[in-house]
């Protein structure tokens, strides 16, 4: 193997051509790639608003307050209420869609966009592999409870109330964490819907 | 280049199991560990690296005249580092649900020493057909590898393999296989058993 | 309390050895002595408590403003190479003995998935300057605990009869499992 012997000049001359070359590729397969990442991303959205509304045959978009609400509609009735809570979680963010009932008085349905906890442990919050008939009993334990006064979490016990929440065991953390954030956004979306006047997106 | 070159089918071949990357050579462990919690995500993690593995090969053996060699590592991470992102954005764009899964692994590919070993210790000496042809080998080794270490766990942890159950309700899924712990063992015990195939080949 | 938390959770629960897989390389390759352990673990340290700092001001003042995300691994991965590097010489001018312990490491780093897993995760947690240096910190100290505890095992089972086919790779996954699920252990003790 020949060595190649070569000068500074060169050196930093090849490094900022292959630098250049791969910023310019990127750049291009960015643009190409980034409307589909948003598309898929919205596209998973509209999934989790269908699924934690009640049954309904139309959705539309409303800006209160500030705060985006997905509101489902069956005729000309409004049935249900959704909107994403976001937080933290024992790892980092986690983002969720919550369904309510119109009176942001009962829940119908949670789901969780992304979260990035501990792999196995409060991962289970979405997807628990050792319920086999029910994986994902931890966010099915929302539907219909009834955040009044807030929602709590009991450890080791079979809930007896209807705000009361099973913690996943090994993941205590992140079984509270989804409960606080949820807390915390009920209380203040309630604010927003009740209070605010609606801009129509959609 | 004194060394007589290998037949075009030698050339794929040894990577799947003389040379092959985990199993021999013991390179780009991180992910093999990390993602081989289900088949599906051993398979993908596998392509995405064989994409990058193929791709680098294939730059770097055409510039291999034009890097200078006090800068070629440098220049080799930049080219590695481009082709996983482009991996990671086709992934984030068209498989969104396995780009979750994978998550943080999927950059991580940059670092796999698997990579930047084969273009070390062979695009950089070697013609454009040849780094081809050992890519696709390592590539392909590295792949089954994975897949099989994910179809054993997600089999043992979850009863089932890329996502079709096979084993009945009578079957305790064995939870730790796809925890980490899960992935150490398995690994284990895969060496353990390509050093039994060798030593009763060497004999025979 | 949360610094103290994400340090802890680093370190031992979601050891990044033992649970993430980053930095396995280095753990089957530099555990066979419980000495070049740790100077490899502090090599580590050093390195990551730096890197944490430089990605995370990259990402934040230069790659953000500009909308450059995508060029996030490329620059993370170059930061990291020619932190090592900056790293090495520094130690090389300013204290010899120190250099003797740590330099042979050094080079092994830029490769070390860890390094970059760090960087990748302080982006995806979102952590702040502070939060992404203890993180760093926690990262580190928990890579120096894994490698050791390895080390010190490793020493003892070179005097263990080993089955013959696991001997080597094989034995060294083996008790890498049995720590990590030991490890597992750790996930009570913050869960309030």
């Amino acid at each position: 193997m020949t060595q190649h012997t070569s000068g500074s000049g060169k050196m930093v001359l090849v490094l900022t051509l292959i630098a250049a070359l791969s910023g310019a590729i990127l750049a291009a397969w960015d643009s190409y790639t980034a409307p589909k990442i948003t598309y898929h991303r919205e596209q998973a959205l509209l999934v989790a608003i269908s699924q934690v509304l009640p049954a309904h045959d139309s959705t539309r978009t409303v800006v209160r307050n500030g705060q985006t609400f997905y509101e489902a509609f069956a005729g000309d009735s409004l049935v249900g209420v959704g909107f994403q809570a976001l937080g933290n979680g024992f790892q980092g963010q986690i983002r969720m869609m919550l369904g309510m009932t119109p009176d942001l008085e009962s829940i119908t349905g949670l789901e969780i966009l992304e979260q990035v906890e501990t792999p196995g442990l409060g991962t289970k919050i979405v997807h628990d592999p050792s319920q086999r008939s029910e994986p994902e009993w931890f966010t099915n334990q929302f539907n219909g409870l009834l955040p009044r006064p807030e929602l709590t979490v009991i450890k080791n016990a079979t809930p007896t109330h209807s705000n009361e929440i099973q913690a996943i065991t090994g993941a205590t953390i992140s079984s509270q964490a989804v409960v606080r954030i949820l807390n915390q956004q009920i209380e203040s979306a309630r604010q927003a819907f009740r209070t605010g006047s609606g801009v129509v997106h959609g | 280049m004194a060394k007589k070159q290998i037949s075009i089918w030698q050339e794929i071949v040894k990577g799947l199991w003389r040379e092959n990357p985990v199993l021999a050579t013991l390179l780009g462990l991180c992910p093999t560990l990390a993602v081989t919690n289900t088949a599906v995500n051993g398979l993908a993690m596998g392509l995405a690296t064989s994409f990058v593995l193929l791709s680098s090969s294939l730059f770097i053996s055409i510039l291999r005249h034009f890097i200078p060699h006090q800068v070629r590592i440098a220049s080799y991470i930049v080219i590695i580092a481009a082709f996983v992102t482009v991996a990671d954005r086709f992934l984030a764009g068209f498989f969104p649900v396995i780009s979750q899964s994978l998550g943080p692994y999927v950059p991580l590919i940059v670092v796999n020493c698997l990579i930047l070993g084969r273009q070390e210790a062979f695009s950089s000496k070697n013609k454009i057909g040849r780094s081809l042809l050992d890519g696709i080998g390592m590539g392909l080794g590295f792949s089954l590898v994975l897949i099989a270490l994910g179809m054993v766990r997600e089999l043992l942890g979850s009863g089932s393999i890329f996502g079709i159950t096979l084993l009945g309700e009578w079957f305790e899924p064995w939870m730790v296989m796809i925890l980490p712990p899960g992935a150490f063992l398995t690994l284990g015990f895969f060496i353990a058993i390509a050093n039994w195939i060798n030593d009763r080949r060497a004999t025979a | 309390m949360n610094l103290f938390l994400i340090f802890i959770s680093a370190a031992v629960v979601n050891n990044f050895v033992l649970s993430y897989f980053l930095g396995i390389c280095p753990f089957v390759g530099v555990s066979r002595k419980v000495s070049s352990a740790v100077s490899m673990g502090l090599a580590v340290i050093f390195v990551m408590a730096i890197s944490s700092v430089f990605t995370w001001l990259i990402y934040h003042l230069i790659l953000v403003p500009f909308h450059m995300e995508i060029l996030e691994y490329v620059a993370f991965i170059l930061v990291i190479a020619s932190l090592v590097q900056l790293v090495e010489m520094f130690i090389r001018k300013v204290s010899k003995p120190l250099y003797d312990t740590l330099g042979i490491y050094l080079p092994l780093i830029t490769t070390n998935c860890a390094i970059l897993g760090l960087a990748l995760f302080s982006v995806l947690r979102e952590y702040n300057f502070i939060e992404s240096l203890v993180f760093g910190l926690g990262a580190g100290a928990g890579f120096t605990l894994a490698l050791v505890i390895m080390a010190g095992i490793r020493e003892e089972l070179d005097m263990a009869p080993v089955p013959k086919y696991f001997q080597g790779a094989a034995i060294t996954m083996i008790v890498a499992g049995a720590l990590a699920l030991a490890f597992m252990g750790f996930a009570g003790l913050i869960s309030i």
